[in-house]
């Protein structure tokens, strides 16, 4: 008998998916564990593998249709099984799996003389060509045999990895183009194996027209929309900020650097050090590591970095566990690679979320203050401008010192201005003498 | 270059490791002034003496066993058997007693013997005189089995048996005899162990011994016609049997027919075809592997059941078009 | 059988070497009665064929050999490569399976060779040792190195194709072979006197046209006359010469047999003709020895086995990596 396919629920904040791409055709047989299709939610990107195996007979839903999580989206089954016409009603996420076997029991039991006709649903194929399958990462399901009794050759599959690599590209590259009359054999492919991105056929589509380019909200972008205004919305953000100079800081980064690098592999920045600074301060500010949800205060024992990283289309915050704990070696190594992993797409929700503190930092821009917006339930947020050599007064005479303006925005509803401010001169104040972490 | 026949090349081989190492002596029946059942040591006693080239009863057991026990104390005998098929009476030296000796013996002593024998059909001499057994010996541990398809491989395959110190069971195609090809006037050794690819190509790899080297060599040419490039093996030597080269060329064309003469059931392309499957070239292979060997049936005496009983060219190129799904 | 007393017939042989027998067959009655022993309590593996009864044909024939002179042997071929000249401590390594043996450890019982001591093997095939006695002779003969081979088999063995093919071999090429069939009455079950028709094996020689007599297989003394005129012959140049020596095996064929094909009363008469006994009596009768020098060379030879048994199992047991050498030269 056909079996759903569900919208799965991959956290316990998720919702809603976006249907990213679908990796079958309708009509093609799936195995277990092979990626059937691609999610987007809570910021990441995610292939789904299929609980089953047999012929995927139905999709319901389009590319980047949100859809609730538990819905049905899909049927996989014997192949000529009938499966509903419209995507069964009663998907709410409360619905019990008893109730959902049964009424798709009752759909099938009137195709089961269907189910006598399919085929094993192995496939017939010589090593050599399962060994070019292997090697190129394609499903030997996909290929049609041209050898005796329909087994599949390296030929086959030769074939169908050189088709693949002329027209590779994404599903949401190829609506692009079609949308915009774009040709994809114009447009030059930067993903692996040359895969053709969304971002290709827009770049090649905005070097060679001047009409403004249109895009809808969706995805991360939307995602992050959506963060962005309930929290400025919701929060009333007062943003400080203070001067800092830098000169310690910087004699501690280069001495520890050569330090860090050779233990590591990775060099240290300032960002780390204003991260082991902050979780050290935060410890005394219990305010302003707290979590505001539902007319509670929730103040947090453990410090859980957040780390904002800008990204292709929008912003990831991945977080940093227990970072009061940390030395500045493992957040070096902390901080590159789940900066790497968030560039690349590769965050897993639990490396996204439980943050109790967000640090922003644009200092590689030519930035000094701004007013960062909080990452609820989060009640503050650091902004880290550049260092710059500016001229200041020190005991009567000028100097000439790295400063750095530190900005803190804080939400108003869990916290005044004094203690906000208190945090802010204590962390101005260690990082002046950063010695004072080693105490 | 001159050229030779592969009979004149097998007695060049003997006669002139003769004439280098006393302890080399042929022993046989009727090798003496008839010159062998297929002439092969006509003159050899006119130059060498009826004590080197010694005349025997018909007692293949008796002189079996002379020869391996005069290789066991020093000498180094070359027994010809007049057709491998009589082999049968004389296995009981070869199988229980060469084989084993060293190894019985914990390494001591050693058996430095070959049997020269003609096998295979066509040549109307019917059941009793036209087997192809070396699969029988091949399963022996303790014996090398030589199966030359020329003249130029018999002559180097024939003097590396003389040395090796071991029994090698050496057999000679009767259909081969009259072949001929460049043979260089000195003498010179082919490894025991050491395949030779006798034609190039990339489509499919053709392993064939004796006989059937000519016939899959026919093939590969009428296939050429058709597009089909196909690569001929000739191990040469069944034990050892060098699978390298043959796992490199299947791993290369990814493709392997299998030809011998003798009956498919349990006949040596069997082991072959396995060793493939088993190898590293297995990942290779694009199609099931093909044998192609005698019926399992005694060689019959008419000539074109003889034919029939037995892979000939058109056989050959109809296995390799259906591994490669050509009509 | 009247026993041979005429010592003056072996005018080569010395009073020591008359001892050196006497002591000889001990220590083969000694070597296999161990190795009974221990087969029935389990210690040693396999089969085995004992020679016990049977110790003047092997000792008598190979008292005439030289050193350069060589054997073949059969599967009860302890005898054949002690009076050869067989180390026992490593005659009994072997049948230990231990490195230490003539095979270290590969051949057993019925293999044991010493190529370079002239041993060419004993063999477990019936007859299967006979061509290549054939063989060994012609080496002989091709390369004049003037050896003569001896060639032990049974009774059993002279109705195989091989012994046939190889005495007429041995006849047309005039080699120096001397063929000895011990007749010890039984091949296996099989009595002699139900397999040939004719009374004496010695007959057949006849029909290859070389010289076949009949020995005292029990008689060491009318053994050596005999093989010392036949290896005599074979030196010469004069060719081979088959001696069959009737004899008695007093076990059975191997392990577990029940000997039903005999009565104990013919195991009885044999047993009285114990050529060990008969041959200390002739020598103290011509005062070689003393009954007493007799006990002393029997207690020598019983503690030789015994040494033999120790020496066995200290040897190491082959490992794996002994399992593939050797196959090939």
């Amino acid at each position: 008998m056909a079996k759903e396919v569900f919208m799965p629920k991959l956290s316990s904040t998720m919702e809603v998916g976006t249907l990213l791409q679908w990796f079958k055709e309708e009509g093609e047989s799936v195995e277990i564990g092979e990626p059937l299709f691609e999610i987007m939610t809570d910021k990441i990107n995610i292939e789904v593998e299929s609980y089953e195996e047999g012929t995927l007979l139905k999709k319901y839903y389009q590319l980047d249709d949100e859809i609730p999580v538990n819905t049905v989206i899909a049927y996989i089954g014997e192949e000529s099984e009938a499966v509903p016409k419209d995507p069964p009603v009663g998907n709410d996420q409360e619905g019990s799996m008893e109730e959902r076997e049964s009424s798709s029991t009752t759909e099938a039991t009137e195709t089961e003389s269907n189910v006598k006709e399919s085929q094993s649903n192995k496939v017939r194929a010589t090593p050599s060509a399962r060994r070019v399958a292997r090697e190129n990462e394609i499903s030997l399901h996909s290929i049609q045999g041209s050898g005796p009794k329909g087994r599949i050759q390296e030929q086959d599959v030769a074939e169908m990895v050189s088709q693949t690599e002329t027209k590779l590209s994404t599903p949401l590259a190829e609506k692009i183009a079609k949308d915009k009359g774009i040709n994809l054999h114009n447009v030059q492919g930067t993903g692996s194996r040359n895969k053709i991105t969304k971002a290709d056929v827009i770049g090649h589509d905005t070097a060679s027209s001047d009409e403004p380019e249109r895009i809808q909200l969706k995805g991360l972008r939307k995602a992050v929309a959506a963060k962005m205004l309930e929290s400025a919305r919701s929060i009333p953000h007062v943003t400080l900020t203070t001067d800092v100079d830098m000169t310690k800081a910087m004699e501690m980064r280069q001495a520890l650097l050569p330090i860090i690098e050779e233990q590591t592999g990775y060099r240290l920045s300032y960002t780390e050090i204003i991260m082991k600074t902050t979780a050290h301060v935060l410890g005394s500010h219990p305010y302003v590591n707290a979590s505001l949800i539902e007319n509670e205060i929730i103040l947090n024992k453990s410090v859980h970095l957040g780390l904002a990283v800008a990204v292709e289309n929008g912003l990831i915050v991945p977080s940093i566990q227990h970072a009061e704990a940390k030395g500045l070696a493992e957040l070096t190594v902390m901080s590159k690679t789940l900066g790497k992993k968030a560039r690349n797409n590769q965050l897993t929700p639990e490396e996204m979320s439980g943050s109790t503190f967000t640090i922003s930092n644009l200092g590689m821009y030519a930035i000094d203050g701004f007013t960062p917006i909080i990452n609820p339930p989060e009640t503050a947020i650091l902004g880290v401008g550049r260092i710059v050599r500016k001229p200041v007064a020190i005991d009567n005479a000028m100097e000439i010192r790295p400063m750095m303006v530190l900005s803190l925005s804080f939400d108003h509803r869990a916290i005044d201005g004094a203690p906000a401010a208190a945090f802010l001169t204590e962390l101005k104040e260690c990082l002046e003498s950063p010695y004072g972490l080693l105490v | 270059m001159r050229e030779l026949t592969y009979l004149e090349a097998v007695r060049e081989a003997m006669s002139q490791e003769m004439r280098e190492n006393d302890d080399v002596f042929i022993l046989g029946e009727d090798i003496g002034v008839y010159g062998g059942a297929f002439g092969v040591t006509r003159g050899m006693i006119e130059e060498f003496g009826p004590e080197r080239v010694r005349n025997t009863p018909i007692s293949e057991s008796g002189i079996a066993g002379a020869a391996v026990g005069s290789a066991l104390t020093g000498m180094r005998p070359i027994l010809e058997l007049q057709f491998s098929d009589f082999i049968t009476i004389a296995l009981d030296q070869i199988v229980n007693q060469a084989a084993k000796l060293r190894y019985m013996y914990g390494g001591k002593g050693k058996v430095p013997m070959v049997l020269r024998t003609p096998s295979g059909s066509g040549t109307g001499a019917a059941a009793q005189h036209s087997q192809s057994l070396e699969a029988w010996v091949a399963h022996i541990p303790g014996l090398k089995v030589v199966q030359p398809s020329t003249a130029y491989d018999v002559k180097g395959l024939l003097k590396a048996a003389i040395d090796d110190d071991n029994p090698v069971i050496f057999y000679e195609h009767k259909l081969l005899y009259k072949t001929k090809s460049e043979v260089p006037v000195e003498s010179y050794s082919i490894p025991l162990g050491q395949a030779d690819i006798k034609r190039e190509g990339t489509d499919v790899t053709i392993v064939a011994t004796a006989i059937m080297v000519h016939r899959a060599l026919e093939a590969a040419e009428e296939l050429e016609k058709d597009g089909i490039s196909a690569e001929v093996i000739d191990p040469r030597t069944l034990v050892p049997l060098d699978e390298e080269t043959i796992v490199k060329s299947v791993s290369k064309t990814g493709r392997a027919v299998v030809v011998h003469e003798a009956v498919k059931r349990g006949g040596y392309g069997g082991e072959i075809a396995s060793m493939i499957a088993e190898s590293e070239a297995f990942d290779y292979m694009d199609a099931p592997i093909r044998r192609l060997g005698g019926v399992a049936a005694p060689i019959p005496y008419n000539p074109e059941l003889e034919k029939s009983a037995v892979p000939q060219v058109p056989d050959i190129i109809q296995a390799v078009k259906d591994t490669l799904n050509r009509a | 059988m009247e026993l041979t007393k005429d010592l003056t017939l072996l005018p080569d042989i010395s009073k020591d070497k008359l001892k050196d027998i006497y002591k000889e067959m001990w220590l083969i009655r000694y070597f296999d009665e161990k190795v009974d022993e221990f087969f029935a309590k389990g210690l040693i593996h396999g089969t085995t064929h004992l020679a016990v009864g049977q110790e003047a044909s092997a000792s008598g024939a190979c008292a005439v050999l030289e050193d350069r002179d060589k054997i073949t042997s059969t599967h009860r071929g302890h005898g054949h490569c002690i009076a050869k000249g067989a180390d026992v401590n490593k005659m009994m390594a072997e049948l230990f399976g231990r490195t230490t043996g003539y095979c270290k450890g590969k051949g057993g019982s019925m293999h044991i060779a010493d190529v370079e001591k002239g041993n060419l093997g004993a063999n477990g095939i019936v007859g299967g040792g006979i061509p290549l006695a054939v063989g060994s002779a012609l080496t002989s003969h091709m390369k004049k190195l003037n050896y003569v081979t001896l060639c032990f088999f049974g009774d059993g063995a002279s109705n195989e194709g091989s012994f046939h093919e190889a005495l007429n071999l041995a006849a047309v090429w005039n080699l120096p072979v001397v063929f000895i069939c011990e007749n010890n009455q039984y091949g296996m079950s099989g009595s002699v006197k139900e397999m040939v028709k004719v009374p004496d094996i010695a007959a057949r020689a006849d029909a290859y046209g070389f010289p076949g007599v009949v020995a005292d297989g029990n008689d060491v003394i009318e053994m050596m006359n005999v093989s010392h005129e036949a290896v005599e012959r074979a030196r010469n140049g004069e060719g081979p010469t088959l001696i069959e020596a009737k004899t008695y095996r007093w076990k059975g064929h191997s392990k577990s047999d029940a000997k039903k094909y005999r009565t104990r009363e013919e195991e009885k008469e044999w047993r009285a003709k114990d050529s060990i006994n008969r041959y200390k009596e002739v020598l103290i009768d011509a005062t070689i020895i003393t009954e007493d020098e007799a006990e002393t060379i029997r207690k020598q030879a019983k503690q030789a086995i015994e040494d033999a048994v120790e020496f066995a199992k200290a040897g190491p047991m082959p490992t794996k990596e002994d399992l593939l050498t050797d196959v090939y030269a």
